[in-house]
């Protein structure tokens, strides 16, 4: 099974676009994508969005067909988040498992709050730097649920399957054993990422524990689930998703040809990232 | 035409003069980046080359409480980017062992180096004499130019040549040799007025000396080396200390100059003044080695 990035346009501007394409053919990031890469062993396929240490927030598009890979703006303005000292950009692959879907009619019994209508998201922990729109292979280790603004935005925990320590990380206490601090400053780049831009700090659901491998697949389930009436249509809200495909024949938004409409690859030098990116933020008793 | 008839030590004079005026310096860079054949050298304003350690002033203004650094390291990377003690001109070469370039390790929480990193022209931290500095007499110098951090919020870039403000330092014992590191402001940066001594650095950067003070005692661990030690007990040291710190090493640097020609094993002194032009070469940078993305957790 071979995926590969589609760029088109330069990496820092409103141009860029990064498709997935399987055995050449573009498909849907979304939606063509299986969410189990193995799933008698729960191995799961996940979309990186943006590479470890890098700033662009970038995120599969729920609007565009086939849903492309592009940079969030704001006002016309690209977004990039801010370095919060000690951290340095984004501190994990970032990203998402296709096939699953949050669904904002539902409030989660526990956390209380509607989902976020968008992809299940993904911290992906392991040594190898990602890069956008790289498909890998995972296993779910735990869950964090951050409140961002009111939302539920489940946060999975993943290592990469060919990372040197995946064998030995099987649950959320090995991830402290391994990874000590980790969740710590996990908890904490979320709580405060935003702070920079005006807005208060975000919360977690579980007085920010991290849950285990179990209540993760129960949640990555039930997106998968959500996902599942989404992409038949029978979700109760899902007016501004693109559902085009190009693999799931048996749906009303199957479209081989939309693969065909997808301009070729150009790939351009990346463009310069404002030199206003580059601060560090000192956020006072946040550390 | 004048310039070709003079002697060099009275060219030196006056080119250093002109420098003050118009502190304006270049770079000629040969080699790819990543390989040990990279070499960055200082230009002079008059188009020859100099040396990053010796034709650059220290311009030490103990009312401003300034002096000039050489960035050799942006923060935020890896590459270990140092003015070379042993080639001539002492060009900015990446550090390497054995011929294979070195990255500094990543250590959770940090990635790469924390600071823009540098070193004081015209400074050296003699090996061959005991430290007389209270509180450090009796060690040795790593006989290097005096290293710097610099905080402010932009990154600055190899070859830099930046007015900074002293803000204090931490006298770091690297396998038994002294090593300050002097912490410092862009004057250029935003905050530089406000902030004047370790007191304003921990209001304004909060948690940023602790951070530092692990970071030197840490990166090497990785690598499988023993965790740096701190004269003082880690305590960082006032600006008017540091002050002192870097008179002496500006002292010992003229001593450099002076015992070189009799000296084989110490640095490079060849400098600016008999008009040597070199050739840029513009080649394309080496990969980075994926490994260098490796974040280490130290238990």
């Amino acid at each position: 099974m071979g995926y590969t990035a589609r760029q088109i346009g330069a990496k820092n501007t409103l141009d860029y676009k990064v498709f997935i394409e399987k055995d050449g053919q573009p498909v849907s990031s979304f939606h063509d994508i299986p969410l189990y890469a193995d799933e008698a062993n729960q191995i799961f396929n996940m979309v990186v969005e943006i590479p470890r240490w890098t700033n662009a927030k970038l995120e599969i598009s729920k609007e565009e067909t086939l849903n492309p890979i592009i940079q969030d703006t704001k006002k016309g303005k690209l977004r990039f988040v801010r370095n919060c000292f000690p951290h340095h950009g984004y501190i994990h692959n970032y990203g998402a498992f296709p096939q699953t879907w949050e669904d904002p009619s539902s409030v989660h019994p526990e956390t209380k709050a509607a989902g976020d209508n968008d992809p299940l998201d993904v911290l992906e922990i392991g040594e190898t730097i990602g890069y956008t729109g790289q498909v890998k292979q995972v296993k779910a280790l735990g869950v964090m649920a951050l409140l961002d603004e009111g939302e539920t935005d489940w946060k999975i925990i993943v290592i990469d399957v060919n990372d040197p320590l995946a064998a030995k990380l099987n649950d959320i206490e090995d991830v402290e054993k391994y990874f000590p601090g980790l969740l710590r400053a996990t908890n904490e780049w979320f709580r405060i990422y935003k702070i920079p831009d005006g807005k208060p700090e975000n919360q977690f659901a579980f007085s920010g524990e991290a849950k285990n491998k179990k209540y993760a697949l129960d949640v990555i389930r039930e997106c998968s689930e959500a996902w599942k009436n989404l992409i038949q249509g029978k979700a109760a809200e899902s007016k501004d998703i693109e559902l085009t495909n190009t693999t799931l024949s048996g749906t009303s938004t199957y479209s081989q040809a939309a693969a065909q409409a997808v301009p070729a690859k150009d790939v351009k030098e990346d463009a310069p990232i404002d030199k206003s990116i580059d601060k560090w933020f000192f956020i006072s008793g946040s550390a | 035409m004048l310039r070709a008839s003079i002697s060099g030590p009275l060219r030196r004079l006056l080119m250093t003069k002109s420098h003050l005026e118009t502190p304006f310096y270049g770079s000629v860079v040969q080699g790819s980046k990543f390989t040990p054949d990279y070499a960055q050298y200082l230009k002079m304003p008059n188009g020859e080359v100099g040396s990053y350690f010796h034709d650059v002033p220290l311009e030490l203004d103990h009312n401003a409480r300034t002096v000039n650094m050489i960035i050799e390291v942006s923060r935020w990377s890896n590459a270990k980017f140092e003015i070379s003690r042993e080639r001539p001109f002492n060009p900015i070469v990446q550090d390497n062992k054995n011929g294979k370039v070195r990255f500094i390790d990543n250590v959770f929480p940090t990635h790469g180096f924390i600071h823009n990193y540098g070193a004081i022209p015209q400074t050296w931290e003699d090996p061959t004499v005991s430290s007389s500095h209270e509180g450090v007499a009796g060690i040795k110098g790593d006989n290097d130019p005096l290293d710097c951090c610099e905080i402010g919020s932009a990154i600055l870039s190899m070859g830099d040549v930046k007015k900074v403000k002293v803000l204090g330092s931490l006298a770091m014992i690297d396998q038994g040799e002294l090593d300050w590191k002097i912490v410092v402001i862009d004057v250029a940066d935003p905050l530089a007025s406000k902030v004047n001594n370790l007191g304003d650095v921990e209001n304004y950067f909060p948690k940023l000396l602790e951070a530092t003070r692990s970071w030197f005692r840490n990166y090497k661990i990785p690598a499988g080396k023993a965790a740096n030690e701190f004269a003082f007990n880690g305590q960082y040291r006032d600006v008017s200390e540091t002050l002192v710190v870097i008179e002496e090493c500006h002292d010992s640097w003229r001593h450099l100059l002076r015992d070189s020609e009799t000296n084989e094993d110490l640095p490079q002194v060849r400098r600016a003044g008999a008009g040597v032009v070199y050739e840029a070469q513009e080649l394309p940078d080496a990969p980075i080695p994926p490994a260098v993305g490796k974040w280490h957790y130290i238990k």
